[in-house]
């Protein structure tokens, strides 16, 4: 014990500098979806497969399109797999936290995320 | 059943299994000999739900005939202490969630609940013992479990568990997703043996579906399977460190887990809930250029392996806390039906992987870890020696990874049948039962976990020991509370 305690003195602690230094995350994340409004054709597949019930199908221009409920949502990208289109992709980000449950909700309006996470 | 207890000496109980067949509920004992599981069946009236209770057979199926009289209301003749065991003291009589036609929505809307069954713990003491509760508030891990403890000065005389603070209905919620949401939904069960939970039910979904899944999926669940078990055993001998007042031996010991949880992340795309198993294999393939990275982190644990084992050995203080505290012997380890690393510290030879193996661990070799002290240390000391196997069994699928496709196609609606399925967790032997009525939604999910099956063998271990030795024995269980309550 002595002899590791005392190797362990002269060496930098073993915890990260989070936020300071940015953390790593390893590619195939299972962050925040990017949702690609494109691609989609409305199927309601994604909502229908999510176990969390995570998805909601609204109208945005005349299309039905996936509305996700981030604050539902436990990231296990079943909507991803269930996707004919891939039209759902995974994404590195995962500084999730938000002080309104209403920030949590990704619009589909035509591709463009808002969020209050993001906008920071 | 008697006639099975008499011929072998080993039998015990693995799970009860309450179903709703409509007029009857049918009863499933799941009997565990040799390594394999033999149902006993019998079906009461849902009238008159009178049956007469086997713990004079088998003290260990206790626990199990309460929670079938909480959920299904059937009454154990002669049980000992046929108090609630999982729902709520106010929980409205007559309601039993898993019947079918349990009005639970209306119950609910009415807000309803009944005068408590719970009895006050008397205020004052029966002659010369005192009463101590420890709990709800994380009487070890951080999770809410009651023990009513009488103690005599500083002996501890009886103890009285009380669980089902955070029972969340995952059996019936199952009922109402398909079964492809199932399979996230039980890996929630448990958070650190998520993999095992998900695992366990998709197997037994396979097994119903009669489908096999390729070699390839096969060896990819078992890498993530021994993860799951290097993290989880990781975790515990850490904070056994912390229950006995050692906290470097936590720090170092979580620190030294973190690789751990980085391989997980990197090989299933998340730190803890791996979401990696689905009916058919696994969601993610293995990529080439990870396994150099996994194999030099395993050299690196292993060598780091060596310095705990000197450390287990040969600190003082350590032995002192653990050494002869919270002795479990063999024969009450058989009696009370505990699993894993309980059990094999009380030289008590099962593994599920070793007995009916699942997965690659047919092919992969590895040892069986047991010890025969049955104390605090022998079962801490089991579980570091397994961390050494999960290590080579890694290295060993690693090693060996045949190629070839790593998921197929299974239906969504999965036949009708009924399957039994156990894997070894971390904690120790789990059970599931699935069966399906034909749609795209199971009809009956039950699930044991090990700690369900562990919690009794705590009475055993508390009585006759010192109150301070209440914690540190009882980490020494590995107890997980959410998964005992689901
Ligand atoms: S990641 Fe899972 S929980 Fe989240 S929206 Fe997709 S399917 Fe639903
Ligand atoms: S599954 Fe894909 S294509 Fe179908 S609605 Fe969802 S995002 Fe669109």
């Amino acid at each position: 014990m002595i002899k590791e305690l005392l190797s362990q003195l002269f060496k930098k602690p073993a915890t990260s500098k989070y936020p300071f230094v940015k953390a790593e995350v390893p590619e195939g994340f299972r962050g925040k979806q990017v949702y690609d409004a494109n691609l989609c054709i409305s199927c309601g597949l994604c909502s229908r497969d999510c176990p969390a019930k995570a998805i909601e199908m609204v109208e945005v221009d005349g299309k039905r399109s996936p509305l996700f409920h981030l604050d539902l949502c436990v990231f296990c990208y079943q909507c991803a797999e269930s996707c004919p289109r891939n039209a759902i992709k995974s994404s590195e980000f995962f500084e999730l936290a938000a002080i309104n449950k209403s920030d949590l909700v990704l619009k589909p309006e035509g591709n463009a995320q808002k969020g209050k996470c993001e906008q920071q | 059943m008697k006639i099975l207890l008499e011929t072998n000496k080993n039998a015990g109980i693995v799970a009860l299994t309450g179903l709703d067949l409509g007029k009857t509920i049918g009863l499933m004992y799941h009997m565990y000999t040799n390594g394999v599981i033999v149902t006993v069946r019998t079906e009461v009236p849902k009238k008159k739900p009178k049956i007469q209770t086997i713990t004079d057979l088998i003290p260990g199926a206790q626990f199990h005939e309460r929670e079938v009289a909480d959920l299904f209301g059937v009454i154990f003749e002669g049980h000992p202490n046929p108090a609630r065991l999982v729902l709520p003291d106010d929980w409205p009589d007559n309601l039993y969630p898993l019947r079918k036609d349990a009005k639970i929505d209306e119950a609910l809307a009415k807000n309803e609940t009944a005068p408590s069954k719970a009895e006050p713990t008397p205020a004052q003491n029966e002659g010369d013992l005192v009463n101590i509760i420890i709990g709800p508030q994380h009487p070890a891990l951080l999770e809410p479990e009651k023990f009513s403890l009488k103690v005599d000065g500083e002996i501890v005389k009886q103890v009285e568990p009380r669980i089902g603070y955070v029972h969340r209905g995952i059996e019936k919620a199952a009922e109402q997703r398909t079964y492809l949401q199932d399979v996230y939904l039980v890996e929630r069960i448990c958070g650190i043996c998520n993999s095992c939970h998900a695992a366990c039910f998709v197997e037994t979904v396979e097994k119903i579906l009669g489908v096999e899944v390729p070699l390839r999926a096969q060896y990819l669940r078992t890498i993530i399977l021994e993860l799951n078990r290097l993290h989880s055993h990781m975790l515990l001998l850490g904070h056994a460190g912390l229950e006995i007042g050692y906290e470097t031996l936590f720090q170092y010991m979580w620190r030294d887990r973190e690789p751990v949880m980085d391989l997980t992340e990197l090989l299933t795309g998340n730190r803890v809930i791996s979401s990696a198993m689905t009916v058919g294999g696994v969601r993610r393939d293995l990529q080439e250029t990870d396994v150099p990275k996994i194999k030099t982190r395993m050299a690196t644990l292993n060598k780091k392996m060596d310095f705990y084992h000197k450390l287990f050995e040969n600190e003082p203080s350590l032995k002192m806390r653990t050494q002869n505290v919270g002795v479990l012997s063999k024969e009450d380890a058989l009696k009370l039906c505990v699993v894993g690393p309980v059990a094999r510290g009380s030289g008590v030879a099962i593994d599920v992987r070793k007995d009916e193996p699942y997965e690659a661990y047919g092919e992969i070799p590895f040892n069986m870890i047991t010890r025969d002290e049955g104390d605090s240390w022998a079962r801490l000391i089991v579980r570091l020696d397994e961390v050494n196997e999960s290590i080579n069994i890694i290295d060993y699928a690693l090693d060996h990874m045949p190629s070839g496709p790593f998921r197929i196609k299974v239906p969504r609606v999965v036949t009708a049948g009924e399957a039994v399925n156990h894997v070894e967790a971390p904690r120790g032997e789990l059970f599931y039962y699935v069966k399906s009525q034909g749609t795209a939604y199971p009809e009956r999910v039950k699930v044991r976990t090990p700690t369900f099956a562990n919690i009794p063998a705590f009475i055993k271990i508390a009585e006759g020991g010192n109150i301070a030795d209440v914690p540190p024995s009882f980490v020494s269980l590995d107890p997980c509370f959410s998964c005992t309550d689901r």
